[in-house]
């Protein structure tokens, strides 16, 4: 088969296939049969995705026109990166769709969820296989766009169970509940705050160095030739966008009240997408940066320590503030943005300990994207089965729902690094990575990380526990049909004994197991299971009540979204308004400027006498004038 | 085949017996001056095949001028379509020749008929707007020819001289020749500050003859004086043209911020003309590159054009009180400088010459200068719009239009342009 007809499936299947329902919108009876041939759209990009990953060549770019004469091209880059990363996003947006057909039914209106659905997935595809800049950032805005449209999904803002927040809860000024149309709104404003940074820096790339494909840039000469200022802001200019996409301090607001949107959007914006797409790209960046290798350029390291400690503090930031909350996305948003957190930190510390590094992150991602998906779709089969988006569910629950029950179980279990299941094994990468990292940086990156690691394990029981253990009886049970959600959380969980069974075979993967073995990684996977069995024993801590209450608040943050930035805006525009624009008006539209006109045409008109020997008089002196000055001038050049 | 000056002459004898015969058959002169412009622009084609797209441009001009006579009936009927079509043998005959006494004829032949053109109107003539226009094109006339004369003669004396720093008097002479010559030019077409008796005789003559006398009597003193500036350029041209460039901006000013406040019709016309006469001055500025001259000839060409399509439709509409509003907008756009319209090409390439002659602050001002002018130009349109009517305005504003966009790609009339520039030379 001809490459170019493998991209063009790959990335256009999901998209056309969604035009139909997309067009379709105003019939009940079509928008009903068509979510199938959208589903099947992805499917398309599944195989196509096997297809690359199992017949394409390693390390293979592929190039195809577009605006050749500025560099920028359809470039495709089929890495170590790419390959995995492509069949992980095609396969879990296809588990998530095959699941949203059971999800999704009798939704106001399925046309907008499927095309923005099927949108979110081809712009991440793009993401992941493009090796322009250009071309990647294009996925970007994909996303970016989608991502408004979903989170906004239910728009009208009338369902309580579709908020974010506990109702009526107001600290200070500020109530802390975010409809739907208000969390669309948070991410789009968060996430093109970022991106600008990031577009100019690639247009500054594009100048500096004449070449957009990353594989292609000699990075190491680039911050060469910008020095080590040039260097810093030109990497942080990126990272404005990875932070803001990937929900990183102090911008990890949008991310907890995406949780508006349909649950299926959470499991895809969490697992493959969005957040991923910040985190995959720093990743893919540093691949080919290689900054192990670039000591001696000044400026790469102070970078690189930026995004570990962001990384780190954002880890345990999510960590710590979903052991406050009771709301089921919203803790297992923030675990997200932890779990985020630690991909940047692992790939961040590849500057001092090489590549391996950079693989313990990208795995990371691998096992935390389907683990991560998996727990979404069952908390949206849970909000179905006991309208409520709060944490609740006893055992006897639990016994009757006992699919979801089973795949959380192995979910968080494989997700938080306790031996010797799945995530243990890259968790000890990481701690053999952070652990090397004492001769540079000291202990605190260690620290952070085996503290985050524990509260982690914490927050997963208390999910596992208070949904289907040790939680309140619902108040409603809707436990009929679902056939397409198991089958989805299902397949989706299963994935992670197919990533152990990959992590064991694979050479990349040979010093994970390694690392499994060391003293330290067990001693750590051990702290975890203590952790994690503490917490399913005692998933809530009545005298820790008041914390938990400041962190379910997520210490305050929103304040800085929803209070001191719009005060600040609306101070500046009030001032802009009041002061500047009465000046504005003033000289351009109303006194001086129209004044000025106004007098000097009057001038200019006022000569117009009518009589001719007035007019005269000023040509014929204006003439003789001009002449004299003429003569004058031409004798004295 | 029979040569140019033959069909030329030619030409000029059937208009005369045309205009003679107009006496008996008014029609006839009519015809006659169809006949002799369609002679005229076949001779000139055919000997010069790169003049087909100027020629055609003039081709049109002149006739639609010709056409718009037909709405006035004034009292030297017939012979004023003489007049007409010698001012468009003219035009279509200066670029053919490089004899600086022929190209001076033709200059005058443009000129002297707008005397005679500028005292019609209905049952009578317009004694006073007469003498105040002849007074001023009488003046005009005579600084330029002189200029050009003592320009021509520094030219002769110059090729002589070696180290002519050692010829103060030569040195002035070109200065005064050149300072005659654009002043001349400068009274000629209306630049200010020498443009008092615009605003006056664009109101007070009949809108029909001011069409003619705003657009095909403007093209000829421009080429002439360009020719002869470029012919006659000497290593002292770079000073003495700042001069120019003030008097092209002092005009851009003068006519845009004039117009802005004026009521009457032909009046913003009047301020419209002294503004584009300033645009198409700051080309003479771009003889100091001759290798991007061609840029500013075909910028104040098509200025030209497009100054002469709109005035031509305006000046219409006030005729006959109104002419079909979309029309009215179009031509509006095309002098506000919008593309693809061909006033949008002409400020353009002037620009862009402009840049290349390395007179930047001229280029600023001239942008501005061309948002002055959006407000007059859209109250312009608005106020003469109206509804649509088979006449014979909305037939001219129709044809002027479509002048207006036939350059929307204007690479061909560009092409031919550059074929041009090579030849403009004189020989003196």
């Amino acid at each position: 088969m001809n490459e170019w007809i493998v991209f063009l499936l790959l990335l256009l299947a999901p998209v056309v296939s969604s035009i139909p329902i997309a067009l379709a919108y105003k019939s009940k009876g079509w928008t009903e049969k068509l979510p199938y041939l959208s589903v099947f759209g992805i499917f398309v990009s599944v195989v196509m995705s096997l297809y690359i990953f199992f017949v394409f060549p390693e390390n293979q770019q592929y190039t195809y026109a577009w605006i050749p004469e500025l560099g920028i091209n359809f470039v495709f880059m089929c890495d170590y990166l790419s390959r995995y990363m492509g069949v992980i996003t095609a396969v879990i947006a296809f588990f998530i769709a095959v699941y949203g057909l059971d999800y999704m039914k009798g939704d106001y209106r399925p046309s907008w969820y499927w095309f923005f659905f099927n949108l979110f997935t081809a712009s991440m595809l793009l993401v992941v296989y493009s090796d322009n800049l250009f071309l990647l950032f294009v996925g970007w805005e994909g996303l970016g766009a989608a991502s408004w449209g979903l989170i906004g999904h239910w728009f009208r803002d009338d369902d309580e169970i579709t908020y974010v927040g506990m109702p009526k809860r107001k600290v200070g000024p500020l109530e802390l509940s975010w409809p739907p149309s208000f969390g669309g709104w948070r991410a789009i404003s968060t996430i093109r705050f970022g991106d600008v940074p990031m577009f100019l820096a690639i247009a500054a790339i594009w100048v500096l160095a004449g070449n957009l494909n990353i594989s292609e840039i000699e990075w190491g000469v680039l911050f060469g030739t910008i020095g080590t200022a040039g260097t810093v802001i030109l990497l942080l200019c990126i990272l404005m966008g990875l932070f803001t996409k990937s929900a990183q301090v102090p911008f990890s607001e949008w991310l907890m009240t995406a949780m508006t949107g349909p649950t299926t959007v959470s499991a895809l914006l969490h697992s493959a997408t969005m957040v991923a797409a910040g985190a995959f790209v720093f990743i893919k960046l540093t691949w080919y940066i290689e900054p192990w290798h670039l000591h001696g350029v000044s400026g790469l390291e102070p970078v690189y320590i930026v995004v570990l400690f962001v990384g780190l503090l954002s880890g345990l930031y999510g960590a710590l503030s979903g052991s406050g909350m009771l709301e089921r996305k919203v803790l297992l948003a923030s675990s997200t943005m932890s779990s985020i957190g630690l991909m940047f930190a692992a790939a961040a510390a590849s500057f001092w300990v090489g590549h391996f590094a950079v693989l313990v992150a990208f795995w990371y991602m691998a096992v935390h994207a389907f683990a991560k998906a998996s727990l979404f779709l069952v908390s949206g089969h849970l909000i179905h089965a006991t309208h409520s988006r709060f944490l609740c569910g006893g055992l006897e629950f639990g016994k009757r729902i006992k699919p979801a029950f089973i795949v959380t179980f192995v979910a968080t279990t494989f997700l938080v690094g306790m031996p010797p299941f799945t995530a243990y094994w890259v968790k000890s990468g990481m701690d053999e990575v952070m652990e090397h990292l004492v001769h540079d940086l000291g202990f605190l990156p260690l620290i952070l990380l085996i503290l985050t690691s524990l509260v982690y394990a914490g927050i997963m029981a208390k999910f596992l526990s208070l949904n289907f253990i040790k939680g309140e009886k619902p108040h409603h049970e809707h436990l009929e049909g679902g056939g397409l959600m198991k089958l989805g959380y299902s397949m989706m969980v299963s994935v992670l004994f197919v990533l152990i069974y990959l992590i064991f075979k694979s050479d990349e993967t040979a010093e994970f197991v390694h690392a499994g073995y060391a003293p330290v990684s067990f001693a750590v996977g051990f702290a975890v299971l203590i952790a994690y069995v503490v917490a399913l024993y005692k998933p809530q801590i009545s005298a820790l009540s008041k914390i938990g209450t400041f962190f379910n608040d997520r210490m305050y943050l929103p304040f800085a979204n929803d209070y001191i930035l719009p005060k600040t805006g609306f101070f500046v525009s009030h001032i802009v308004q009041e002061y500047g624009n009465r000046g504005i008006d003033g000289l351009f539209n109303t006194k001086v400027i129209p004044g000025l006109f106004g007098g000097i045409s009057k001038g200019i008109r006022a000569i117009q006498t009518g009589y001719l020997s007035r007019y005269i008089n000023i040509v014929l002196g204006l003439v003789m004038i001009v002449l004299i000055l003429a003569a004058i001038g031409g004798v004295g050049l | 085949m029979m040569e140019l000056p033959m069909m030329m002459l030619m030409a000029l004898v059937i208009l005369t017996l045309g205009s003679v015969f107009s006496f008996k058959y008014r029609e006839l002169g009519f015809y006659g001056a169809v006949v002799a412009i369609i002679i005229a622009f076949s001779a000139v084609s055919l000997s010069a095949p790169q003049l087909i797209y100027y020629s055609a441009f003039i081709f049109a001009i002149g006739i639609i001028n010709l056409v718009s006579l037909k709405a006035i009936k004034s009292v030297i009927q017939g012979i004023d379509y003489g007049l007409v079509g010698m001012m468009a043998l003219a035009t279509l005959y200066i670029f053919t020749t490089q004899d600086l006494a022929m190209i001076l004829a033709a200059f005058v032949l443009v000129s002297v008929p707008t005397y005679i053109l500028v005292m019609v109107r209905e049952g009578g003539a317009n004694v006073e707007v007469g003498i105040k226009y002849i007074t001023f094109m009488v003046l005009a006339t005579v600084l330029f020819l002189i200029g050009a004369i003592i320009l021509a003669y520094t030219k002769n004396a110059f090729d002589g001289v070696l180290l002519w720093e050692d010829q103060p008097l030569l040195r002035f002479y070109y200065i005064l020749g050149y300072v005659m010559l654009v002043l001349g030019l400068s009274i000629e077409v209306g630049v200010a500050p020498l443009h008092e008796w615009v605003p006056d005789v664009f109101t007070s003559a009949d809108p029909i003859p001011m069409s003619i006398i705003a657009s095909l009597a403007k093209i000829v003193p421009f080429i002439v004086a360009l020719r002869i500036l470029i012919s006659t350029s000497n290593s002292l041209t770079v000073s003495i043209t700042l001069f120019t460039a003030v008097l092209a901006t002092v005009s851009m000013f003068t006519g845009n911020i004039g117009a802005l406040t004026s009521k009457e019709h032909a009046r913003v016309l009047a301020y419209s003309t002294v503004a584009n006469m300033g645009y198409v001055l700051a080309c003479v500025v771009v003889i100091i590159k001759p290798e991007f001259f061609f840029f500013a000839l075909t910028g104040a060409l098509l200025m030209l054009f497009a100054n002469a399509a709109g005035k031509i439709g305006f000046f219409t509409a006030i005729k006959s009180e109104g002419a079909f509003s979309p029309m009215m907008y179009m031509l509006a756009f095309s002098f506000i400088g919008l593309p693809p319209l061909m006033g949008f090409w002409g400020k353009l390439f002037i620009l862009f010459s402009l840049v290349k002659a390395e007179y930047i602050w001229l280029v600023a001002l001239m942008v501005i200068n061309s948002a002055i002018s959006i407000p007059y130009y859209l109250r312009l349109a608005r106020e003469l719009g109206v509804g649509w009517k088979t006449n014979l305005t909305n037939f001219i504003c129709i044809a002027v239009v479509i002048i207006t966009l036939i350059t929307f790609l204007p690479d061909w009339f560009f092409k031919g342009m550059e074929v041009i520039a090579q030849t403009i030379g004189i020989a003196i």
